[in-house]
């Protein structure tokens, strides 16, 4: 499969702070890819370089083979943003916010008008197409800011947090459409929800300081985490008296007591039979397989404390 | 290689923003120096009487609509760019678009050029309307000499300092000390020759007494002085290099 885009040794510096550091990553054509990392890891950073809204001070970035730095234009004719804020024009109504994007593209007038037609239909605007974005829902706003990304069908969708302040059925509509679109374009999405990045990206690279610290599939990010198979097992009394029968398993991880849950970390799933035979007689009303979230991955990587 | 499509849909937004809104804002845009004119022109004309032996009403008439005119242009195209790259960030999603910094600026030059010749010729009207005072067509063409570039330069103005200052009061600071000044300093209201000989040259040697001494000389007197007119012209032409040069700069920042 060939690469919508590569980077390789990216570095950008403010001053003293480093954005970007040597930072290296390639995206497949047509997968979803996700971007995650703290605020300030150099998240939109990488995004505003990609987008050749800002110049790397250092190294290469490709977007489908056209340089960041000699090919701008190419690479904004392939490409549709949608920008953390949501920049519609609010003296200009929802269709004539489409047209002026259109016209920017050099669209010709009978093509545009009909894609317009379109995609405000999709999105669920039609009835609201000649009425000012400041009387639009946060919801709608977000579904025209995805409209005119999507205008000129480009081949590569960014996606700045598109879902930040939606309610969650607006997020969910956000999810189905970025879902709809999937394999047709390439989709680089930025996001702190966790769950969003999880429901939605094929592949997810954790960035920090800078730097790319993890890349995988979100079981693969996971699987890197976990180690071994985390269980709840709940009884019916204080869990305190059958935990000490559980750490003397050589196979047991951690273990930790939270009432009448304990909870256990195996180092293999087979561990299991062993855990039931110890318990042997024990008033257990409930075992669990805890599914480590993505949140846990990106917390134990990036660390707790707050930027 | 620039294509002005980019420029060409932006002015296109623009005027039509500017369509809509024309009535209020030609309302308030008129009333400013009508009342001018009315106090000082009129109201003052028995005490004034003659200043280079033209009424003072008509001495003051060329200025004031040149005044609303490059007075438009600058506000049009300073807050125009602030607001669109601070408030609303339209700015960064034209940039996006296969369009170049430059097809960008020129639409907002162009934008805020506009602006200035529809509300300056809005006031022309209006005093036209309300005195006795005709020119000949040759009279305005050649002051129209003067007034297009000078719309031309104060939006070029307009463009960098919207593109420079991120605080709206940074703008209101430059408009109340710089650009208030050099209008009313340029024989807006008074001749000259009022100023004492030895500052006289210096005040000549600003691109402002050349668009409103020009203006008034082409309009009232048909007198077109060739040394302002190249004056505003090459201003103009600076101005537009830099407002281009600054916006791409800030933009590739």
């Amino acid at each position: 499969m060939s690469s919508a885009i590569v980077t390789r040794s990216l570095t950008k510096q403010y001053g003293s702070l480093v954005a970007l550091n040597a930072f290296d990553i390639t995206v497949p054509q047509g997968s979803i890819f996700g971007l995650l990392g703290p605020n300030g890891a150099g998240k939109t950073t990488l995004i505003r370089i990609l987008t050749t809204l800002m110049r790397q001070d250092s190294g290469e970035a490709l977007v489908e083979g056209f340089d960041t730095r000699t090919k701008g234009r190419e690479i904004r004719r392939l490409i549709g943003v949608v920008p953390q804020e949501n920049s519609l024009d609010r003296y200009l109504t929802a269709r004539e916010n489409l047209e002026l994007h259109a016209r920017l593209h050099g669209m010709p007038a009978q093509r545009y008008r009909q894609r317009i037609d379109e995609l405000l239909t999709l999105m669920g605007l039609a009835e609201r197409q000649n009425d000012f974005p400041d009387t639009y829902s946060g919801g709608m706003l977000r579904r025209l800011v995805v409209a005119r990304a999507l205008l000129h069908e480009p081949k590569l969708l960014f996606l700045d947090e598109p879902t930040t302040g939606l309610d969650p059925q607006s997020r969910r509509a956000v999810w189905d459409y970025v879902r709809s679109v999937a394999g047709s374009m390439t989709i680089i999405l930025t996001t702190h929800y966790l769950e969003e990045a999880e429901q939605l990206c094929d592949r997810i690279a954790i960035i920090d300081h800078g730097r790319l610290i993890a890349l995988g599939s979100p079981q693969e990010l996971k699987a890197r985490l976990t180690g071994g198979a985390v269980y709840e097992i709940e009884f019916g009394r204080d869990g305190e008296q059958f935990a000490t029968a559980l750490r003397n398993l050589a196979c047991i991880g951690t273990l930790q007591v939270e009432g009448r849950t304990v909870v256990v970390e195996l180092e293999r799933w087979e561990c299991l039979s062993e855990v039931i035979a110890a318990l042997n007689g024990a008033e257990v009303r409930r075992i669990t397989l805890r599914d480590r979230t993505l949140e846990e991955i990106f917390i134990s990587l990036t660390g707790e404390g707050l930027r | 290689m620039m294509t002005f499509q980019g420029t060409v849909a932006i002015w296109r937004r623009d005027m039509l923003v500017l369509r809509r809104s024309i009535l209020p804002e030609l309302v308030a845009v008129v009333a400013y120096p009508l009342t001018i004119y009315l106090a000082f022109g009129i109201g003052m004309k028995e005490y004034i009487g003659q200043v280079e032996g033209v009424p003072y009403s008509l001495f003051i008439a060329p200025g004031l609509i040149t005044m609303t005119a490059v007075n438009a242009a600058f506000s049009e195209s300073v807050w125009s760019l602030w607001f669109h790259r601070r408030v609303q960030f339209t700015i960064e999603s034209y940039r996006v678009t296969p369009i170049t910094a430059s097809e960008i600026v020129i639409a907002k030059i162009l934008s805020g050029f506009t602006h200035g010749l529809v509300k300056g010729l809005a006031v022309a009207l209006v005093i036209f309307a309300i005195t006795p005072f005709r020119f000949t067509p040759a009279h305005l063409l050649s002051y129209l000499v003067f007034l297009v570039p000078g719309s031309a330069l104060f939006s070029c103005a307009g463009i960098i300092c919207g593109t420079l200052m991120d605080k709206p009061e940074t703008i209101g600071r430059v408009e109340a000390v710089f650009i208030m000044p050099l209008m009313f300093m340029s024989g807006l209201f008074f001749p000259l020759s009022s100023y004492p000989a030895a500052i006289l040259p210096v005040i000549r040697l600003l691109p402002t007494t050349a668009l409103f001494e020009g203006a008034r000389l082409a309009l009232v007197y048909g007198r077109f002085t060739a040394v302002y007119a190249a004056l505003l012209y090459v201003t103009a032409a600076v101005l537009f290099t830099l407002a281009v040069g600054i916006f791409r700069r800030r933009m590739s920042e």
